[in-house]
């Protein structure tokens, strides 16, 4: 090997390299891949099916369309889901805010023990599964003077259970970043009577973290269907029951109606995690 | 100062009232309910359970499809949370959108995308048959079924574990190595170890995930196939025959097995857990 | 083991393998050639050493100046490009780590948190399949060593910083290493354990005869601990020499400017203090090799015998430290470091007062760069 002798580097080290650790992260990427792969198989069929104007006798569809689309945004009845799903969720949300703030709040400022008993009562809805505290529903307003059963006005006010934990995290731990203590004490001593400091000073401090509780929790309510069958199915038809309903519809149809609803999931949960991107940083400027 | 006390218990006071009657009370009365017979108090309705074949096998696939499911989930997600810490960052974040992004998709939708991929007439079933892969895919089945559970739990698995996984520091493994350790004795003796409590809290967390899932496996096969979710809810919402009490006791049932798979984690924890809090 | 480590090294006695700062011997570590790049950027790049057996080397220098990566490079846990690596008579550049028969201590303990102080340090012996009662015996003995019996059943979260840096001490060296590797060790103790624990390791090292590479960022530490200082700047070695050389004579710019508060001068700005035109390109002033005269009356004892003459300057600033008062003089249009000794608050010139400054020759450093 003359040529060798020539070159200035005296020492070319690619023995341990081959031997070591460069194999190796062509095997991690293998895996990586593998996963990526399972992970997008059902989500890349049901789109390809939806853009599809027909896919069966072959591998691949035959021409794309959005016909499926249109033909979904043309129904009336999807859209009255669409509308109700809004509605359910909005009234729930605005619910879950205006009962858990000042929980919240209270936790973080004045009785730092609600703050241990409320990250211990946030698990009940982990630790219940929806099937289970259906029964109970059922039985308890199906009747009598709180006869909720059948209306929408018992999802909004269960799909509160739903929000709660992960709504009262975001508010608390929103809150602690911020001293409200502090806050509070330095407004009131400025002549803020404690509602207005609320208002004027902790509220527009803590919108980010009220944002991101927003989006997140809208998009798990909006993904909702064990509460919205079993307590009031088609009575009050949201989306989640009127795609259950479509399974004799064509393939196509509910193709789109999956990757619309999965679309609006998305956004949602874009729109919070954008939030949360812009929070810590502007706390440290 | 008695001012500000009114206040506060106005701000507790329907928080409180709102979570007893939507959380609290609904829990209560499955837990009375199951012990009513006929205006009386027994045991009637957990004698009927475990007497009758149906409700025994009910329990015994769901159990079944969550310890499988989970099984695998948690394999499938223990590896990719390993290559993700040693893969590039922009592959990472990759992975770690594409699993938020995939955590999102649950419930009917997803049961609708199975049956798009792997029904009787699905995209993926079609191509496999045509190559002469598969004879057919049954996805009705209680190995179709853990197929769609396993695809849930992954991205779920993941999102728990990868904390843990990069919590991993790279000096011990570079201390092993100088002590002499390969890979090997690495995992054995420090990585898994040190993952251990991880591991088997984020398995517990499937297994209840698992057997609590309704709205997958109701649009996949309606009340069709023989789950406890499956059974509850026909017994409190089906088209005949509605028996709340007996729905109360094999919810009952079901809670009973989620806090005793918890307990049995928490029993196994402690050794592994006194150096475990970092 | 591909090494043969000498098995009664940790029962010989204290003080019976003295440091000889002689080249060769068994455990002798050489260094040819070595170099580093990430990317484009070099790392480090034509480093050259030859480290007797037994002896105590610090790596110095700021940080990002590669010291910490040639540490990771001499363990085998960062590749090299270029050059060799010799223990003794064996080339080890191409072995992995498993297989160095180095041991090293990270600056953040990296102990194992599923194990006991005894689990971690018996890891080692573990690996090399010792039989469990050899096993004890040697892990109990380390776990002497650094003064832990009483912590051995802990695991690492119970320790305090400095206990479990011992630990980690513990476990490198239970395995007799050829040479040791120590990366920052003290870095992240406070400063009187640090002290406790600096004396501790060069006591062990000593005892056992380790040959040490220590790195840190700290001079003192450096220069207190050593045999030989390893001075390094921008990847590479910039001097080698003992503690003493090295704050007397620094071979260059950057080597003064990082030992010292010294007064780098370019030589025309020096000829006045110095009466002559020095043939150095710079010069050093250590803070202490400048008097200070009020009234015909030197400051801080009698005065050197070779001094240069002297020049008037006024008083800027004074600050105390400790049981010296550094000066700023401002001396033709220059402004000069000068220490002298605080004897007492009524001697510290006021900020203001006309000095006269005068050079001790005997202690001018002439740099060629």
């Amino acid at each position: 090997m003359a040529h060798a002798d020539s070159l200035p580097r005296p020492l070319p080290l690619a023995e341990p390299r081959r031997r070591g650790r460069f194999r190796l992260p062509s095997s991690y990427t293998l895996v990586l891949a593998g996963v990526l792969l399972l992970l997008a198989l059902p989500l890349v069929a049901t789109l390809g099916y939806a853009l599809a104007s027909r896919w069966g006798a072959t591998l691949l569809p035959e021409g794309l369309t959005l016909a499926w689309f249109l033909e979904l945004w043309a129904t009336p009845r999807f859209l009255a889901a669409f509308g109700r799903s809004l509605l359910i969720s909005v009234g729930a949300l605005a619910l879950s805010l205006a009962l858990i703030l000042p929980v919240a709040v209270l936790a973080q400022t004045r009785y730092p023990h609600l703050d241990h008993w409320m990250n211990t009562l946030i698990l009940m809805p982990f630790a219940v599964p929806p099937v289970v505290s259906s029964v109970g529903l059922l039985q308890l307003y199906a009747g009598g003077p709180l006869s909720l059963v059948g209306t929408p006005w018992i999802l909004i006010l269960t799909y509160f259970t739903i929000a709660l934990p992960f709504m009262y995290r975001t508010l608390a731990n929103s809150l602690r970043a911020m001293n409200v203590v502090e806050l509070m004490e330095a407004a009131q001593l400025l002549g803020a009577s404690p509602f207005r400091a609320f208002f004027l000073v902790i509220l527009p401090n803590i919108r980010a973290g009220v944002q991101i509780a927003i989006f997140l929790s809208f998009s798990f309510l909006v993904g909702e269907f064990v509460f919205a069958n079993m307590l009031v199915g088609t009575r009050f038809e949201t989306l989640q029951v009127y795609l259950n309903n479509m399974r004799g519809a064509s393939g196509h149809f509910t193709s789109a109606l999956v990757i619309t609803l999965f679309t609006v999931t998305l956004v949602l949960t874009w729109l919070g995690a954008r939030q949360a991107d812009y929070t810590p940083k502007e706390a440290s400027r | 100062m008695k001012g500000p006390r009114l206040p506060a218990w106005l701000g507790l006071a329907p928080f409180a009232l709102a979570f007893f009657a939507f959380q609290v009370a609904p829990m209560l009365w499955v837990a009375v309910s199951a012990f009513r017979v006929e205006g009386d108090w027994g045991l009637d309705h957990f004698r009927e359970i475990a007497a009758s074949p149906f409700f025994r096998q009910a329990i015994w696939r769901s159990l079944e499809i969550s310890l499988v499911s989970s099984v695998l989930g948690l394999t499938i997600a223990t590896l990719a949370c390993q290559a993700m810490t040693r893969s590039n960052a922009r592959l990472r974040r990759v992975m770690i959108s594409f699993t938020n992004m995939t955590s999102n998709f649950a419930g009917v939708p997803l049961a609708f995308a199975f049956i798009i991929l792997m029904g009787a007439n699905g995209v993926l079933t079609l191509a496999l048959e045509r190559l002469g892969i598969v004879e057919e895919i049954r996805l009705y089945s209680t190995s179709g079924l853990i197929v769609v559970y396993t695809w849930f739990q992954i991205p779920l698995g993941i999102l728990l574990l990868f904390p843990a996984f990069a919590g991993l520091k790279d000096e011990w493994r570079e201390a092993a190595s100088l002590l002499g350790a390969g890979r090997l004795a690495y995992w054995r003796h420090v990585g898994l170890p040190v993952l251990r409590p991880a591991l088997l809290s984020t398995f517990t967390v499937l297994v209840a995930n698992a057997m609590g899932a309704y709205a997958t496996v109701y649009a996949l096969v309606n009340t069709s196939f023989n789950l406890m979710t499956i059974r509850i809810a026909n017994l409190v919402a089906g088209d005949l025959f509605l028996r709340p009490d007996l729905a109360s006791a094999l919810a009952l049932v079901l809670v009973i097995l989620l806090v005793g798979i918890t307990l049995i984690q928490r029993a196994i924890l402690p050794r592994s857990d006194t150096h475990g809090t970092r | 083991m591909s090494h043969a480590a000498p098995n009664s090294a940790l029962t010989s006695a204290p003080g019976s393998a003295p440091a000889s700062p002689a080249t060769g011997g068994e455990n002798a570590l050489h260094l040819s050639g070595l170099a580093k790049c990430f990317d484009t950027t070099p790392v480090f790049q034509e480093i050259e050493a030859d480290i007797a057996h037994g002896e105590f080397i610090t790596l110095l220098g700021p940080s990002g100046c590669g010291k910490s990566t040639l540490l990771r490079a001499i363990a085998g846990l960062t590749l090299l490009d270029q050059g060799r690596i010799r223990v003794g008579g064996d080339d080890i550049t191409y072995l992995p780590p498993q297989r160095r028969g180095v041991g090293m201590v990270f600056q953040h303990y990296a102990l194992f948190p599923n194990m006991t102080v005894a689990g971690n340090v018996a890891f080692g012996l573990r690996m090399q399949r010792v039989e469990a009662g050899e096993r004890a015996r040697r892990v109990e003995e380390v776990v002497r060593l650094v003064e832990l019996t009483d912590q051995a059943h802990k695991f690492p979260q119970q320790l305090s910083g400095g206990q479990r840096q011992r630990v980690a001490l513990a476990r490198a060296l239970v395995v007799e290493p050829r040479v040791l590797l120590m990366d920052e060790p003290l870095s992240a103790l406070d400063a009187r354990i640090r002290r406790h624990l600096r004396d501790q390791i060069r006591e062990i090292q000593r005892s056992l005869g380790l040959t040490t590479l220590f790195v840190t960022h700290d001079q003192e530490e450096a220069l207190l601990i050593s045999d030989r200082v390893f001075l390094m700047h921008q990847g590479r070695i910039l001097q080698q020499a003992s503690a003493e050389t090295l704050y007397s004579r620094p071979v260059d710019k950057a080597a003064a400017g990082f030992m010292g508060h010294y007064n780098l001068l370019e030589a025309p700005q020096a000829e006045p203090l110095l009466g002559y035109r020095s043939g150095a390109a710079r010069v050093a002033l250590r803070p202490e090799a400048l008097y200070l005269s009020v009234e015909g009356r030197t400051l801080g004892g009698d005065p050197p015998p070779h001094m240069g003459p002297a020049r008037p300057g006024v008083v800027r600033r004074q600050r105390l430290l400790g049981n010296i008062v550094r000066y700023e003089i401002e001396v033709d249009s220059l402004s000069l470091s000068v220490d002298t000794l605080n004897r007492s608050v009524r001697t510290q010139l006021a900020e203001g007062t006309r000095v006269a400054v005068q050079a001790d020759l005997d202690e001018v450093q002439e740099l060629c760069a």
